[in-house]
């Protein structure tokens, strides 16, 4: 195959085949065999097909842009204010009720895989930070272990807790936020802003340890960049006398309240089955009552040395998932103290060379962020940087969930189920 | 003509110019009392640079939009469009001719002042709905549609809430309606029920927080606001905040007994003194008020469009129902 043949199941330029040749290559491409004209309609006025203004190419496209007796599209971001980020949703909708729905993504993508594979195994640990901002040190902790794997060695066990204990405490800012979201979203105010003075406690504790307060850089290929130091422990005992009574503050504002139960509960239900089928992992999964954490179903160091077991909810609501962040907080705080009890003294960083150059082979290491299951897939063909870097991101999966959960909703709680599925468009579009 | 004709188109005019010189000042202060007082229950310090601890921030919003550049969309009819804030800022500053601050001092005192006040702020909805279709936005006509059905619905119980206060008073004047609390206790004593019901509709009829949902800002942007800009908006946004002193205003007249201290009026002070007396106490009950309004915006949810409307038609409306027959029965019966 030459460079300008086109690759097979791509569609060339329609403009100069023959119809039978562009219905035959349409099809190989999982099209529909021609464009369809637009449907056209009018509603209070309304150029109803103004998205998208090319004519539909697939059944799905056609099957959400025809419009049904008393059906308008409403075009939802990427401007506006609650799609966390840059996510645009169509929804069709009849009257407030949504019937149909479509997640358009890419808005924020910056290739950040496609760099991964022209940096050296050390540098691609900066550029993973800003996937996933609100845990970014989860985002690099998957690819540590996975270059670790890769290169055959491991971080000492100081590390492996000092690395722990960091991410939990993103955790626990990380679920703090999202309740905060999801109230916003519902349409209180003032939660958001509770979760943001806990975030920068953390933060500023974080900083104390890697230097930084959002993008830490703070992982290492065999290790950390420090030892914990004086001004993080005195801030983290500082933050963690309090933090149960920031979150019981946050939860009185809510978890009792008579509109936020009647907004959450019975809302956008997961169930089980759906759960697993779909792939959603994480809080989401687990608050449909399935008991899957990576960090006891393929405990990573030191995570088998800590007393943990995950928590589960039933129903697989909205307000069974923001009940299950704040059990999770709650349960972080519990590994923070088992962490500082168990931590053992040594050195933070193994010896490594500043160039690392793995022997050809494959890695794959998968961690629990706060969202869910997030792995890392890396191929080494022995040079200095990754042949192949893939990332798995779990609020990417969870997203897949809407187009199932929402027909039948209303506008408003597109919202509110959004937010409660806690996606982070950073990491959804990589 | 007549003098005394000449003499009361002169009183209207001034009063009207008064009260429409006095919605100014009264949005300026709850927008900065909602700045402020949010800021405080979020643990922010909130504005704090202009004028003495960010006194003067409301003022420079109001000289902010007033500056700002007027857009009006391509497609929006324009004339609508251009004369929708206008309906719903007079509407709200025409109800102010009825509330009776102090003694002697009422812009204009109906014999059925209540009745009137009803009507006028019903207008806004007009208003609301217009600004919603003229705009042509899908978000703005969501909003539009919303704020009609919302108005519309929560009108019902809140005049109804209220009929139940007139029976037992005999009166639609709101200065009668003072002097009866004056007598025989305040009535939010003898009706309850019907402030209950008075305050969770006013809160839907003025689009307060927890039945924003006219701009639910998460869900439909800006509902009919979405594409409004520079003192046209001003309008909504000052037409809003003096729709909630109002509202506070008309419940404290109603329930709270007006002008009149917690204890008898003092006989010693009549004339102007009374007056500033009346005026104290009249001020200080509706910013009580306010504040609440405020209190609860910061602490709760939005309610859903679909639980909104069940409330006003399966709760409040039979609640408000049987208060009223209630009353009427006891009127009649105990000679009230």
């Amino acid at each position: 195959m030459t460079a300008t043949e086109p690759r097979e199941g791509r569609v060339r330029d329609p403009i100069d085949l023959d119809a039978a040749e562009e219905a035959r290559l349409r099809t190989a491409a999982g099209m529909i065999p021609a464009p369809i004209a637009s449907p056209g309609g009018e509603y209070f006025g309304f150029d109803t097909v103004s998205i998208p203004d090319r004519p539909p190419q697939t059944e799905r496209e056609r099957e959400l842009y025809t419009l049904g007796e008393g059906e308008m599209l409403v075009n939802m971001g990427p401007q506006h204010p609650s799609t966390h980020g840059v996510m645009r949703l169509v929804l069709k909708v009849r009257s407030e009720v949504v019937t149909d729905l479509d997640v358009v993504l890419g808005y924020l993508h910056r290739g950040i895989e496609k760099l991964s594979e022209n940096a050296t195994y050390t540098t691609v640990l900066t550029y993973v930070d800003p996937m996933d901002y609100m845990s970014a040190m989860h985002n690099e902790h998957a690819p540590a272990l996975a270059f670790e794997k890769l290169y055959g060695i491991e971080a000492p066990p100081r590390a492996q807790y000092i690395r722990a204990l960091v991410v939990e405490l993103n955790r626990v800012f990380s679920h703090g936020l999202m309740m905060g979201f999801l109230a916003l979203d519902i349409g209180a105010l003032t939660p958001i802003l509770y979760g943001f003075i806990n975030r920068d406690e953390v933060v500023e504790m974080l900083a104390a340890i890697s230097g930084q307060r959002m993008l830490f850089n703070f992982f290492r290929v065999g290790g950390v960049n420090w030892d914990v130091n004086d001004e993080f422990l005195s801030r983290l005992g500082a933050w963690h006398a309090k933090e149960l009574r920031n979150v019981k503050d946050n939860e009185a504002l809510l978890t009792g309240n008579e509109i936020f139960r009647a907004r959450t509960r019975k809302m956008g239900v997961i169930s089980r089955q759906q759960a697993i089928n779909l792939g959603v992992t994480g809080p989401n999964l687990r608050a449909s009552g399935v008991p899957f954490d990576v960090r006891s179903a393929h405990p990573y160091p030191p995570y088998h040395e800590l007393e943990f077991t995950p928590i589960v909810q039933e129903h697989g609501d909205v307000y069974d998932r923001y009940l299950q962040r704040i059990a999770e907080i709650k349960q972080s705080m519990h590994l923070i103290e088992q962490i500082m009890d168990k931590m053992p003294h040594g050195p933070v960083q193994a010896q490594v060379p500043g160039i690392i150059r793995p022997k050809p082979g494959r890695a794959y290491a998968a961690i629990e962020s706060p969202r869910g299951l997030y792995s890392v897939y890396a191929i080494s063909d022995g040079g200095p940087t990754p042949y192949r870097f893939r990332m798995r991101d779990p609020s990417f999966v969870s997203l897949q969930v809407m187009p199932v959960l929402m027909p039948g909703h209303l506008i408003a709680d597109t919202m509110a189920i959004m937010a409660s599925l806690d996606p982070i468009m950073g990491g959804v579009d990589k | 003509m007549d003098v005394e004709l000449l003499l009361g188109i002169g009183r209207f005019v001034l009063a009207t110019t008064l009260i429409l010189l006095l919605t100014v000042p009264t949005a300026f202060i709850v927008i900065q009392l909602e700045l402020k007082v949010i800021a405080g229950m979020n643990l922010r310090i909130g504005p704090n640079r202009v004028g003495p601890s960010g006194m003067f921030q409301s003022t420079i919003h109001g000289f902010k939009v007033l500056a700002k550049e007027d857009q009006i969309p391509d497609k929006a009819d324009r004339a609508t469009f251009t004369i929708a804030p206008w309906m719903v800022f007079m509407a709200a500053a025409m109800s102010m001719l009825v509330i009776p601050f102090a003694p002697g001092a009422i812009a204009a005192d109906f014999n059925i002042g209540i009745v009137y006040f009803f009507a006028i702020i019903g207008l806004s909805v007009v208003g609301l709905l217009v600004a919603g279709w003229a705009s042509y936005n899908k978000y703005s006509l969501l909003g539009g549609l919303r704020s009609a059905a919302q108005m519309v619905s929560y009108e019902i119980p809140l005049t109804l809430s209220v009929v139940g206060a007139v029976v037992l008073a005999g009166t639609l004047n709101f200065t009668e309606l003072i002097h009866w609390q004056r007598d025989h206790g305040w009535l939010f004593i003898w009706q309850f029920v019907g402030w209950g019901i008075f305050y969770i509709a006013s809160l839907a009829e003025i689009n307060r927080t927890p039945f924003d949902m006219v701009e639910a800002d998460s869900e439909i942007v800006a509902g009919p606001f979405t594409e409004y800009s520079g003192m046209r908006f001003g309008f909504f946004f000052f037409a809003e905040y003096v729709s909630l002193f109002i509202m506070s205003a008309i419940m404290t007249s109603l329930f709270f007994g007006g002008w009149l201290a917690p204890w008898p009026f003092p006989a010693e002070l009549s004339g102007f003194l009374g007056t500033l007396y009346g005026i104290f106490w009249f001020f200080l009950k509706t910013y009580l008020f306010v504040f609440a309004a405020i209190w609860m915006r910061a602490t709760l949810p939005r309610v859903r469009v679909d639980q909104l409307m069940g409330m006003a038609w399966k709760v409040l409306l039979p609640l408000a129902l049987v208060n009223l027959f209630v009353t009427a029965i006891a009127v009649v019966w105990l000679n009230l």
